[in-house]
Formats: structure tokens, C-alpha cells, sequence
């Protein structure tokens, strides 16, 4: 019993995570390539309800739509949808092409995440060499446009769930880990706020339940781990726990209390945010590049060195080249 | 001179070293010379056996002993330790003087006799160890360390008599030797237990020492240890397997089953004499089951026609003279010393005869191509002519005429005997009746001796034909003439003649002036005897004795040689009696049905049991192979499958990872 | 800004979609297209780590994951022509010989579906003949 009441709250618990999932299942069920039972417009419906779900997920409201939200709001969907084209295709020529839309739409990705180098590497390794082989190869071996073994897809059912149940795990993994984290700032305000109140009742009035207050911030610290802001951040929670709780605390040490524990917070909120990178990328991947991964860059080329020999060796026997 | 005592390991050593050269440079480099090693392992033992036995001999103490350093504690398990270290008295002298010598004549006659078998090395490394073990068990200074020996004798038969062991019969014969033995020494081990369990040592002195002060209820561990010796040495109830053992080579059953290892037993009884005088009726069971045992054995030797079997009854036979002799032995007045020294006197001019007796036996039995039934061959005495005259000294001697070792030492056995029955209060009606059936049987033993040897050598000359066909010295072109030449080898003749040398003279050396008596009254073994024993001559029984004996002789002589039609008449009279002794009274058939049969069933059951055993243990090796099958069907060669599994798992210890832990 | 967790979402649904790809399309051009979709995935997971932690680290990875792609391209084309080249066909489900013993190989279930007509080329007519005159072949 208790295992279905454990379900029961896990589904309640998770629902909008478990509902995109199951459309994105069936959706690709759906959509994926068989000879009987394919049904592109049903899947493509369910695709589209589950992109806009998973969409709502992150969406979060209360933050100002910058050109930046628009712009990662395209690239994902787009990378996503060429994702999607890239599994579904019968045709394997159209499946190299939409692997060079998502290759494009990860390019705009990594705009957005201040890394034109390796927009631009990848753009070029990817779409421009890649591809470009694997679409040599795929003219080599299959020039009448798909096959029997392309009309067929193994086990679509099973392969979506088991993946998209791994996305759920992850999902749910990145929901727990990352939830929304306006808490903190609110209470952090919350507290600015109460602490220029005039006197202590009026301070204690505003301040409410000062218990579920302090919760929450303990809550928000132990989430964070034990760096050392967050040590110190804890440490000024419980000393205002500390005179909260006592009686005859007076307004100034209160406010002291208060005016510790915001600065904490603020020092934890800005750890949240992202820090800004250099903005000569290519001079600072390059400077990291040769003085930290000197190694790792001479292994890398030994590497390529090994892997052309190793594709020479392979696949150059003119020999046995049957027409 | 120089310390005696440390060359004791040379006795058992030598022939050990020996033994374990033999095997193992045998079958690829020594080959056909592999009897060097054992025969100059023996020479060299024998050697040491007279060092011991002149130290011994010209020692002044009252009772010489020499202890070899051995290790002190071979195993100890909490504060008990048992020391392996040998110990040699006049006693163990004189055994292992006959051991050694005989053991060397043998080997040499063996070089001759298994000259064209396979397994030659085999044999020879067997031989080796045998000696090793006899002459460690004779050394043995506990009783543990004799019952190892013991055992290693008993495998060494196992391992001769089964030396063919591609035929049925021998492998047969090999294992009911075991067997049978093995009953004996179940006994023996029981007894050896309580005796330690009384007295808490296994060492032979503090033993003695604590029996006499202690000697109430001696009378179990004594009959136990009398059970291992009946089972070593063959007697009634025991005695079956010796016969069947003749199944083995010659030599081996000479060395053997006829001068080492049977006489085992006797030889405990009398390391143990201080015990059994202590225990009057178990001294009393010891002389009747040997002298029962006499008498069976002699019955059954009348009848037989295999040479070799009657040979073995005959060594039954004395077995039993020489457990009478030491069952005559009461506390009073040395008797016991008296009678035990004649035993083992008996022992060694035994080892001497009989081994020469089987050694020709074997000498005829390859000269005839290996037939050695007596109604196939006769009148072999000018054929054979070493053989010939060496037989009739070893038959002299068995048969006790005098002045031939068998009488002397026979006559002492009849003679302590006697004074058993004169002086045992509560027994002396007993050994009176032995007396008479050791009389009856001394005149039955050389009666069937002869009977054997007129056979044999007189009458026409019949040579079966197998004697042509085999290759032992004769020119094949040469059939129907007496100018074969049978007896070929040095190796053949020279132990042959060294051994009836010793049967015609070591009786009178050592027994005339009773030397031997008086050397082995210094054994240690004889704590108790106060007073040397006194001898005198009692004529009348010599005279007895040599009635008895020579009319034995003269009825075979008669009945063979003179009336041969008298011996098949007499049978026709008695057929019952005549079938009963050529079927050895039943005792196999006896034995078959109360003992084999039973236990084959009770083994079939177990089988049956243990295959149930069987079976679960199979149906749980079962349960992995069902289990592979079903788990088997995941590998199907494909890579998506595989990747489908690692998706899954992963999948799987994300989960527990994300939503069970925090 | 973005919160991290957005991109991370990003890279695990184009992860998975690689995945479910891999899985099921039995040709092997695709199948190592999905695994490249697996690693633009991860590409994408690592940049924003850096961009959250603020170093370049995570750029680097990323760089050498396209030089390990790249190699990786190289091997496998060659590889998957070698295979090719034995079998006639891209198919990834001629190759089941690692199987158990004893288990019976996965064939379709249906009968395969009629080779779609390769499109007909033109057939020119010898020269010195008048080609034949059907309205259909007038037209371009």
C-alpha cells in the first residue's frame, strides 16, 4: 500500500516533468520510420505538445524577456526539432542535413554562452567536414536513396521510453538540484525590507513567522553546499535565530543581525549568477589551451596523427575495391 | 669404535635409498640393470645388520640397547610428543639380520627370475621400500611408529602380489591379502589406543614399566595387539590370504609371505612378551589359535598339488609353531624368556629354509615354464641338479631331522611346550593336548615336505611342454634332451646354495650351545627375566621328535616314491575328508557367504544411497546452467540490444542515485 | 539571464534524442549521426558549465571532444566502408555473429517492401533511327 501511496506522490510530485515525457514517447513512436503504422501527423501533434510543455518547464515567470531568452528559446527548438528530423528521416542524405541544422542551432548555443571560438570550430569541423564525409560515404554505398533497412526502425516503442525515461531521471534530477531560486532573493528582500521598520514591534510584525523565515534560509544554504559563503551565511542565520528567539533583544542588534545575514545572501546570490568571461575568447582559450592542457593538446595531436594512420590503414586497400 | 648407534639409519635408509633410485632412474636409465641399486642397498644393510648385532654381541651391559638420534618430536600435538627414533636390542639384531641376508639372497635371485618381465624396475623398487619398512619395523621404538611400518609392509605386499596386476586372479588375490589384513589391524590399532589410553605413552619401556605395576584388565589391549599379528601372520582365522598371494612373483612370495614379513607378528608378540606374561590366558589363546592354526595348515598341505601352495600352508603352518611357542611363555622362572627366544629362533632358521624352499620352487617353476602344478612335471632331479640338492636341505630342515637347523629350533618350541604344560597351574591339560598336536604336526609336516619332494625330483621324468617354449637358457633346436640346460645363471644357483648352506648349518651354531637363547635373553624386551633360563637337553624328546620325523618321511617315501598307486587309494577311501583339505576345509566359500556377500549388498545399498547424494548435488549444478540458458538469450549480437541494456542500467542507478539518496 | 539549468535541459534532451536514435535506426550512417548528436549534447552541458563557473575549461573539453569527434568521424567512415564493402549494404543488422550460439538471428518480421524503382534514366535512341513518337516522351 504504502508503495502506491509512494507513486501516487512521486506522479503528483513530478507530474509536469512526466507529462512531456509521455507526449515525447509517444510522439516519436509515432513518427519513427516502419513500413506499417507510421503516422507523422498524429506524432508530429504530440512532438509539438511536448516541446511546448518541456518549453513551460523552464519558463519561468517574473524574469524580463531579454534578447537572449528569445534567442536561446530558438536555437533549443530549433536544435530539438533538428534532432528530431535527424531520427525520423527515412532518407539518410535528408538526416545528414538536419544534422547540420542542430550543428547550426549549437553553434548559436554557444553565442549565447560567450564561445565564438568554438562556435566557429564547431561549425566548421561539423557541418563543414563531417558531414560533408559522411554524405561522400553514404553517395559511395547507397546511391538509390534509402533502403529496406532505412524503412525500419528496432523497437521504436521500447528505445523511446527507455530513453525518455532517462531524461525524466534527469529532468527530475535537474528540477531538484536547480529549482527556482527567486526564494532566496525574496527572502533576502524580505528581510531589507522589515529592517528599516522603525521599532521592534513593528520589525517583528513585518518579519511575520520568523521561524519559517530562518527554515527557509537554512533550507537555501544547505542546498548550496559547504563553501565557505555558505558557512558564513549559515553562521549569520543562527545568530539571528539566536536573537530572534531571545526576548530582550533590542532594535539595533536585530538590525545588525538582519544586515549580516543580507550581505551573506547577497554574496551567495551572486555565486548563483553567472560569472562573466573573458571577452577575447580565442586569446584566453588559447592562453589556458597551452599553459594549463599543454598535455592534453600534444596528446590530442598524437591522437589525430594515430587516427589517420589507423584510417589509412583500414580502409586503404585498393586492392580489394569491388565495383 | 664408532657410534653403532648412528649407522642404525643406515638399515632402513640404504634399501629406502635404494628403492627411490630405482624408480626413479629405473624405467629410462638403469632398465634392465635396475636390481644393482636394491641388492647393494641390501648387501649393505646386512652389513650393518653384523656391525650391530657383534657391538651388540661384545657389549657388557646386561641388557645392550643402541638408540639412533632420530627426531624427538616427529609430531606433538599439545604436551604429547612422538618421537621417531630407532632403537635396536639383540632382539632386533637378530631379525634384522635375517631379514637383510635372506632380503639380499632374494634380491640376487630375483635378478635371475624377473630377468625377461616387464615392470622389472617396478618390482625391484617395491622390493626396496619392503626391506626399508621391515627393517624400520623392526627398529621402531614406539608402537605408532611400528603400526607406520606396519602398514608399509601391507601396502608392499599389496604392491607385489598385485605385481601382475593385468590378471584378475592376481589383483584379486592382492586386494583379499589387504583386506584381510587390514581386519588384523584394526585390532591392532584398538589395542595400541588402549594400551595408551592405560599407561598415556607409546614408547615400549614405559609401557612395560607401567603394565607391571598396573596389569589388571591387560588382558583386551593384549588380545588386540594378538589380533594384528593373526592378521600379519596369516592364522586362524585369518589365514586366507596367504595361499592366494602365491598369485604374486616367486621371489617376492619367498621374501614375503614365507621369512619377513608374516613372521611380522610374531616378532610383536615377542616385543611384547612382557605384556603377554603378564596375561596367562591370553598366553593360552596365543598357543591355541597357533597351534589350531598348525594343525589346519598341515591338514590342508597334504592334499595340494601346487607346489607353491603347499609351501605356503607350510609357512602357515610354522607361523603356527612359532605363536605356539610364544603362547607357552609363563612368568615362572624364564619360561617366558626360554619360550620366546625358541620362537624366534624357530623365526630365523624359518626365514633361512623356507626362502631357500620357495626360491627353488621358483627356480623349477621357471625352468618348467611356469607350470607348477606336481602332476605335470616329475623326476626333475637330474634336470635340475642345484635345485635338486638344494630342496632337499631346505625339505630336511622344514621336516626337523636332525642335525638340520628345522630341528633344533623345533625342538626347543616342543620343549618350552612341554614345560608350559608341566608347570602351568591352570593351563597344563591345555598345553598338554598342544604338545601332542605339535608332535602330530611335526610328523604331518614332513610327511607332506617329502611328499612334495619325491614328486617332484623322483619318479619318470616328465618336463611339460611349456619348458621349451620358454626362453630361460636352452637352445630350441634341442627338444627331447637331457643336455638342457635349466639351471643357467649364477644368479639362479649362488643364493640357492648360500641359503641351504645356512639352512643345514645355522640350527646347529646357534642353537646347540643355545647361543641364541642367550643372546636374546639380553633383549630388552625381556625386563622381567630375573635368572638366565637353564637348558638341558630332554632326550626323550629329541628322540620323539625324530621319530616323528623320519616316519614321516618314510610314509611319503613309501607312499610316493615306492607304492605310488597307495596315495590315490587312500584317497578314494576318505573322499570327504580328501575333498575337505583340497578345498581348504570351506573356509573360503565360509567366508564368501557370511562376510563378501553381506557387504557387497550392504555396499549396493549405500551406492544407492550415495546416488541420490549424487543427485541433488548435480540438480544444484543445475540450477546455474537453467539460469545461463535463460540469461543468455540477451546476447544476440546486436550492438543496439547491448546499447539498449546500458541505456537501461544507466537509467536505472541514475534513478536510485537522484530519487533515492538526498 | 538564463538560469544554468535551461542549457543543462537542452544538452540532455539533444543527448537523449541522440540516444533513442542510435538505438533504433538500422543504418549505420545514422546510427553514428545520432552519436555525434549525443556529443553536440554534451558539448553543450560543458560550455555552459563554463560560463557558470566563469573559467575556460570547460571550452577546452570542448574543443578536444571535437578533435576525439573528429577522429572518431575518420575511423568510423572507414570502418563502416569496410563493412560495406563485405555485405553490399549499411545495414547493421547483417552483423549479429557475436550472438550465442544456438539463438536464432533477428530477421523483419515482414516481408521486405519492393525495392522502390530506381527513376528511369533517359534511354537515348542510336543514331542514324528515327526515335519513337509517344506525346510523352515530347515534353522536357
Amino acid at each position: 500500500m504504502t508503495l502506491f501511496k509512494d507513486m501516487a506522490a512521486f506522479v503528483a510530485a513530478y507530474w509536469m516533468v512526466l507529462l512531456p515525457m509521455a507526449l515525447a514517447v509517444a510522439a516519436l513512436t509515432w513518427l519513427l520510420p516502419r513500413p506499417r503504422g507510421r503516422s507523422i501527423g498524429r506524432g508530429a501533434a504530440c512532438g509539438l505538445a511536448a516541446l511546448l510543455a518541456g518549453g513551460a518547464l523552464l519558463f519561468r515567470s517574473g524574469r524580463s524577456v531579454t534578447p537572449e531568452t528569445v534567442l536561446f528559446y530558438a536555437f533549443a527548438g530549433m536544435a530539438i526539432l533538428g534532432g528530431v528530423f535527424l531520427i525520423v528521416q527515412r532518407n539518410p542524405a535528408r538526416a545528414a542535413i538536419s544534422f547540420a541544422v542542430v550543428v547550426m542551432n549549437v553553434g548559436g548555443i554557444f553565442l549565447l554562452q560567450a564561445a565564438p571560438f568554438l562556435m566557429a570550430a564547431t561549425l566548421i569541423i561539423y557541418a563543414g567536414a563531417i558531414i560533408v564525409t559522411f554524405l561522400f560515404v553514404l553517395m559511395l554505398a547507397q546511391q538509390t536513396g534509402f533502403s529496406n533497412a532505412d524503412d525500419r526502425s528496432r523497437e521504436p516503442f521500447l528505445a523511446a521510453f527507455a530513453g525518455f525515461m532517462l531524461l525524466g531521471v534527469l529532468l527530475i534530477g535537474l528540477l531538484r538540484s536547480y529549482p527556482e531560486s527567486q526564494t532566496l532573493a525574496r527572502t533576502i528582500e524580505r528581510l531589507e525590507s522589515t529592517r528599516d521598520q522603525a521599532s521592534l514591534q513593528e520589525i517583528r510584525s513585518r518579519l511575520g513567522d520568523s521561524t519559517e523565515i530562518v527554515r527557509l534560509l537554512r533550507h537555501e544554504a544547505m542546498r548550496r553546499g559547504g563553501s565557505s559563503r555558505v558557512i558564513d551565511f549559515e553562521n549569520a542565520v543562527i545568530d539571528l535565530e539566536a536573537v530572534l528567539g531571545s526576548g530582550q533583544a533590542g532594535v539595533e542588534q536585530i538590525r545588525l543581525r538582519i544586515d549580516e545575514v543580507c550581505q551573506a545572501g547577497h554574496a551567495l546570490i551572486r555565486q548563483d549568477e553567472p560569472k562573466p568571461l573573458p571577452a577575447a575568447n580565442t586569446k584566453a582559450l588559447g592562453l589556458s589551451l597551452f599553459s594549463e592542457h599543454l598535455f592534453a593538446v600534444e596528446m590530442g595531436g598524437t591522437l589525430l596523427l594515430v587516427a589517420t594512420i589507423g584510417a589509412i590503414a583500414i580502409a586503404g586497400r585498393r586492392a580489394e575495391a569491388t565495383t | 669404535m664408532f657410534d653403532v648407534g648412528a649407522l642404525l639409519w643406515a638399515i632402513p635408509g640404504l634399501p629406502l635409498l635404494a628403492a627411490g633410485v630405482t624408480a626413479c632412474l629405473g624405467p629410462n636409465l638403469l632398465k634392465r640393470q635396475s636390481h644393482w641399486p636394491v641388492i647393494l642397498g641390501s648387501a649393505g644393510s646386512c652389513a650393518v645388520s653384523v656391525i650391530l648385532l657383534f657391538a651388540l654381541a661384545t657389549s657388557p651391559g646386561q641388557k645392550p640397547a643402541l638408540e639412533a638420534p632420530g627426531l624427538s618430536d616427529w609430531f606433538s600435538i599439545g604436551d604429547f610428543q612422538l618421537p621417531l627414533t630407532l632403537q635396536a636390542d639383540s632382539l632386533s639384531a637378530v631379525m634384522l639380520l635375517a631379514i637383510t641376508f635372506v632380503g639380499t639372497m632374494i634380491a640376487i635371485f630375483s635378478s635371475y627370475y624377473m630377468a625377461h618381465e616387464d615392470g622389472y624396475p617396478r618390482y625391484f623398487a617395491v622390493m626396496g621400500l619392503f626391506l626399508a619398512a621391515m627393517t624400520g619395523l623392526v627398529l621402531a621404538s614406539n608402537f605408532l611408529v611400528l603400526y607406520a611400518f606396519w602398514e608399509g609392509v601391507g601396502l608392499c605386499s599389496y604392491l607385489l602380489v598385485g605385481f601382475w596386476f593385468q590378471k584378475p586372479a592376481a589383483a584379486a588375490a592382492a586386494r583379499k591379502a589387504f583386506l584381510v589384513t587390514r581386519i588384523g589391524d584394526a585390532g591392532f590399532i584398538l589395542g595400541i589406543m588402549i594400551l595408551w589410553q592405560r599407561y598415556g605413552s607409546f614408547d615400549y619401556s614405559v609401557v612395560f614399566q607401567r603394565a607391571s605395576a598396573n596389569p589388571h584388565g591387560l588382558e583386551l589391549p593384549c588380545l588386540l595387539l594378538f589380533c594384528g599379528a593373526i592378521g600379519k601372520s596369516a592364522q586362524f582365522p585369518l589365514h586366507v590370504w596367504l595361499p592366494d598371494a602365491m598369485e604374486g612373483p616367486t621371489p617376492a612370495s619367498a621374501l614375503i609371505h614365507a621369512a619377513t614379513m608374516v613372521t611380522a607378528g610374531v616378532y610383536l608378540l615377542a616385543r611384547c612378551a612382557h605384556l603377554f606374561a603378564l596375561t596367562p590366558t591370553t598366553q593360552l589363546v596365543v598357543s591355541c589359535v597357533g597351534g589350531f592354526t598348525a594343525l589346519l595348515a598341515a591338514l590342508i598341505a597334504l592334499t595340494q598339488h601346487d607346489l607353491k601352495r603347499v609351501l605356503a600352508y607350510s609357512t602357515v603352518s610354522q607361523l603356527g609353531f612359532m605363536f605356539l611357542g610364544l603362547g607357552a611363555g609363563l612368568r615362572d622362572n624364564g619360561l617366558a624368556v626360554f619360550a620366546a627366544s625358541a620362537a624366534i629362533f624357530h623365526l630365523f632358521t624359518h626365514a633361512f629354509f623356507k626362502a631357500l624352499l620357495f626360491m627353488t620352487a621358483g627356480s623349477i617353476m621357471n625352468s618348467m615354464g611356469h607350470v607348477i602344478d606336481m602332476r605335470r612335471f616329475g623326476g626333475l632331479r637330474r634336470v635340475l641338479p642345484v635345485t635338486h640338492w638344494t630342496f632337499l636341505c631346505g625339505a630336511l630342515a622344514l621336516a626337523g631331522l636332525a642335525p638340520f637347523a628345522g630341528f633344533w629350533s623345533k625342538d626347543q618350541i616342543l620343549e618350552a611346550v612341554l614345560h608350559a604344560g608341566h608347570q602351568s597351574e591352570a593351563y597344563g591339560t591345555i598345553y598338554m593336548g598342544l604338545f601332542a598336536v605339535a608332535l602330530f604336526t611335526a610328523g604331518l609336516t614332513a610327511f607332506y615336505t617329502f611328499r612334495a619332494y619325491f614328486r617332484t625330483f623322483w619318479g619318470a621324468e616328465r618336463i611339460p611342454e611349456e619348458a621349451y617354449h620358454h626362453g630361460h637358457g636352452h637352445d630350441t633346436e634341442d627338444h627331447g634332451s637331457s643336455k638342457h640346460r635349466f639351471e643357467t645363471t649364477l644368479a639362479q644357483k649362488f643364493p640357492l646354495v648360500v641359503l641351504a648352506i645356512g639352512a643345514v648349518v645355522i640350527g646347529a651354531i646357534l642353537g646347540a650351545p643355545h647361543w641364541i637363547n642367550a643372546l636374546l635373553a639380553r633383549s630388552t624386551a625381556f625386563v622381567f627375566a630375573k635368572s638366565s633360563p637353564e637348558f638341558h637337553v630332554n632326550w626323550w624328546l629329541v628322540i620323539g621328535s625324530t621319530v616323528c620325523a623320519s616316519a614321516g618321511i618314510g610314509l611319503a617315501a613309501w607312499m610316493y616314491l615306492i607304492k605310488p598307486a597307495l596315495a590315490d587309494k587312500l584317497a578314494a577311501a576318505a573322499p570327504s575328508l580328501h575333498r575337505a583339505s583340497t578345498q581348504r576345509f570351506y573356509f573360503d566359500e565360509l567366508y564368501t557367504f557370511a562376510v563378501v556377500k553381506p557387504l557387497a549388498v550392504f555396499a549396493l545399498v549405500m551406492r544407492f544411497f550415495d546416488s541420490i547424494v549424487d543427485g541433488i548435488v548435480d540438480l544444484v549444478g543445475m540450477f546455474p546452467r537453467w539460469f545461463a540458458r535463460f540469461l543468455r538469450t540477451v546476447q544476440d549480437g546486436l550492438v543496439q540490444s547491448y546499447t539498449l541494456i546500458m541505456l537501461v542500467f544507466l537509467t536505472a542507478f541514475l534513478a536510485i542515485f537522484v530519487l533515492w539518496t538526498r | 539571464m538564463m538560469p544554468l539549468a535551461n542549457y543543462l535541459v537542452l544538452g540532455a534532451v539533444l543527448f537523449v534524442l541522440g540516444a533513442i536514435g542510435f538505438l533504433t535506426r538500422r543504418n549505420l550512417i545514422i546510427m553514428f549521426l545520432c552519436a555525434e548528436l549525443m556529443l553536440q549534447g554534451v558539448t553543450i552541458n560543458l560550455v555552459a558549465f563554463a560560463r557558470q563557473h566563469g573559467n575556460m575549461t570547460g571550452q577546452v573539453f570542448t574543443l578536444f571532444i571535437l578533435t576525439v569527434a573528429a577522429c572518431e568521424a575518420a575511423l568510423a567512415l572507414a570502418l563502416i566502408l569496410m563493412l560495406y564493402r563485405r555485405r553490399k549494404s549499411l545495414d547493421v543488422s547483417l552483423w549479429q555473429d557475436l550472438r550465442e550460439p544456438g539463438l536464432d538471428s533477428s530477421v523483419d518480421a515482414d516481408a521486405p517492401l519492393e525495392e522502390p524503382l530506381p527513376e528511369s534514366l533517359p534511354k537515348l535512341t542510336p543514331a542514324g533511327l528515327e526515335p519513337d513518337q509517344t506525346p510523352e516522351d515530347t515534353y522536357v
